[in-house]
């Protein structure tokens, strides 16, 4: 599940008060079928900028957060193993965290939130200050991860959100404007999705078309329409074709996800 | 339990780690044994700064062993206070400020656990590091004056450790309070030192004061015996700590944010 929003939406915020690192002015927040008030053991958080205690290595740091977690003495050095594998840090376990590289702190980070099997794992902005192989590695660890529990992570970059996530909060001032899964996102925003391009120009044609829903030009020769749902594509371009029009460039439009979040934001 | 353990341990090994445990001891020890070398050889020193005119001849009083080590708690009780309040001013201020205290309080720990285990922690390095200074102090108190039983040593720093016990508990308190080094060493300095003062600008209603326990401590050296009096400013520095402690805890608990 990601949570969207622009800057200063609140989305860090959000995250830390359910994270209990911040106390909310007002409400109280509980985690469904949990009796205690204190629900810390069930969630994992890995802040925006972990920092650690710098003189330890990844090992001890581990082991410190599952002792404080009250991870059996007799799993613990297993599961800390097992974690730094999962992050790929198994080399670097026996090093100072003082030395680690951003990349390695936030996969630490990580290790440290999964460490004692959380249900909720949220991270906040886990991929943001990460080089574009570390972001498709750690997007790839938050794939397998929620096969196992719910992962919560915010981020302002829609691409990232649309390759791993199945739902969407997307935030503003502090106020939930939409939830739901990408598609339907698009679907109930995407207004044009189809990009047409034909030698000629189309001016008269396209609005004589029953078909499209609705249309609009970026030049003479290209066009974007949306058609109904019971219409398929194809129809359209046949209608073309009928008319004697060479068409050259004929496109179902992905990306226009950015479009949906814009208007959602704007709303 | 075992989280206050596993905490204390950590505060423990990060004392070593940052070098605390090395050097605080031996800035102590160079307090305490200066004492009584200064007190030795203060007519050589006196002779060798010069300016006396040819045969002028000083007389100083050869101080009693037991004069030397009061002068000892004197000394801690000024620079020593220092000490001990700049070595503890960061223990919270530190983590809250590079943020690591979030990936503490993130897991199931409770208030109670991180400040007692910072409190342990600091109180443990304080304390051995004042017993060697201490002992040392004796030990050449013994060698160059007239010598100290052993049990009027250890009663005189055993009360002298409740001044300890009160100024970490204080320092640790305001450190709850505040967030910057500068502001937390200035004031729980202002805050000792105006207890202090107090205590000697009203004898009268101050009597329970912890200002009272350096003075106490000293009069137990000279005087040989345990006074009730001392009992007084000692119960009622323990209490005074651990009210400073619960505050600290409830300062914490009311924290919006680490």
């Amino acid at each position: 599940m990601a949570l969207l929003g622009p800057n200063g939406a609140g989305k860090t915020t959000t995250l830390q008060m359910l994270a209990r690192m911040l106390t909310p002015d007002s409400g109280s927040i509980q985690f469904k079928g949990y009796a205690q008030k204190d629900y810390r053991p069930l969630i994992g958080f890995l802040p925006q900028h972990p920092s650690f205690f710098n003189w330890m290595t990844a090992k001890e740091f581990l082991s410190f957060a599952g002792k404080l977690s009250s991870i059996p003495k007799s799993e613990l050095n297993g599961r800390v193993e097992e974690v730094l594998t999962f992050v790929s840090l198994e080399e670097a376990m026996t090093k100072k965290i003082s030395g680690f590289s951003g990349g390695m702190k936030q996969r630490l980070g990580l290790a440290q939130a999964l460490l004692h099997k959380p249900k909720l794992l949220i991270l906040d902005e886990p991929v943001s200050a990460l080089d574009p192989k570390g972001r498709r590695d750690f997007l790839q660890l938050i794939e397998v991860l929620k096969q196992n529990m719910t992962v919560l992570f915010s981020t302002h970059i829609l691409h990232d959100a649309e390759q791993i996530c199945d739902e969407v909060l997307i935030l503003q001032d502090g106020c939930l404007k939409w939830k739901g899964s990408l598609p339907s996102l698009r679907k109930e925003f995407d207004l044009l999705p189809i990009k047409v391009q034909t030698e000629e120009p189309m001016n008269g044609i396209i609005e004589q078309l029953e078909i499209i829903e609705a249309y609009e030009y970026i030049d003479a020769k290209t066009v974007k329409v949306r058609l109904p749902e019971h219409v398929h594509p194809n129809e359209l371009l046949q209608e073309l074709i009928n008319r004697n029009k060479a068409v050259t460039h004929f496109e179902m439009m992905h990306d226009s996800l950015e479009d949906a979040y814009m208007k959602v934001v704007r709303q | 339990m075992s989280r206050f353990l596993t905490l204390l341990h950590k505060e423990i090994i990060e004392l070593m780690r940052n070098g605390k445990w090395i050097w605080l001891p031996v800035v102590l020890m160079i307090i305490g044994i200066s004492q009584p070398l200064t007190s030795y050889y203060m007519p050589q020193i006196l002779d060798m700064a010069g300016n006396l005119p040819e045969g002028a001849s000083i007389t100083i009083p050869t101080p009693t062993g037991e004069e030397v080590l009061s002068g000892a708690l004197s000394q801690y009780g000024t620079i020593g206070t220092l000490l001990f309040v700049l070595a503890t001013m960061n223990v919270i201020a530190q983590e809250r400020q590079n943020g690591s205290i979030t990936l503490v309080m993130v897991r199931p720990v409770n208030e109670w656990q991180y400040l007692g285990s910072k409190t342990v922690a600091q109180l443990a390095l304080l304390l051995l590091s004042l017993l060697l200074s201490y002992c040392l102090t004796w030990y050449y108190t013994n060698l160059l004056f007239t010598s100290v039983d052993w049990k009027l040593m250890v009663s005189s720093l055993v009360i002298y450790c409740f001044w300890v016990l009160f100024v970490v508990s204080v320092t640790i308190f305001v450190g709850t309070i505040l967030q910057h080094n500068g502001g937390i060493a200035g004031v729980s300095i202002l805050f000792l030192s105006l207890i202090s003062l107090l205590t000697s600008l009203l004898p009268k209603f101050m009597e329970w004061s912890p200002g009272n326990i350096r003075g106490e401590a000293m009069k137990l050296l000279v005087e040989k015996q345990w006074t009730e009096s001392a009992w007084v400013v000692i119960g009622s520095t323990t209490i005074l700590s651990l009210l400073l402690f619960i505050a600290g805890v409830l300062v914490l608990k009311r924290y919006k944010h680490y």
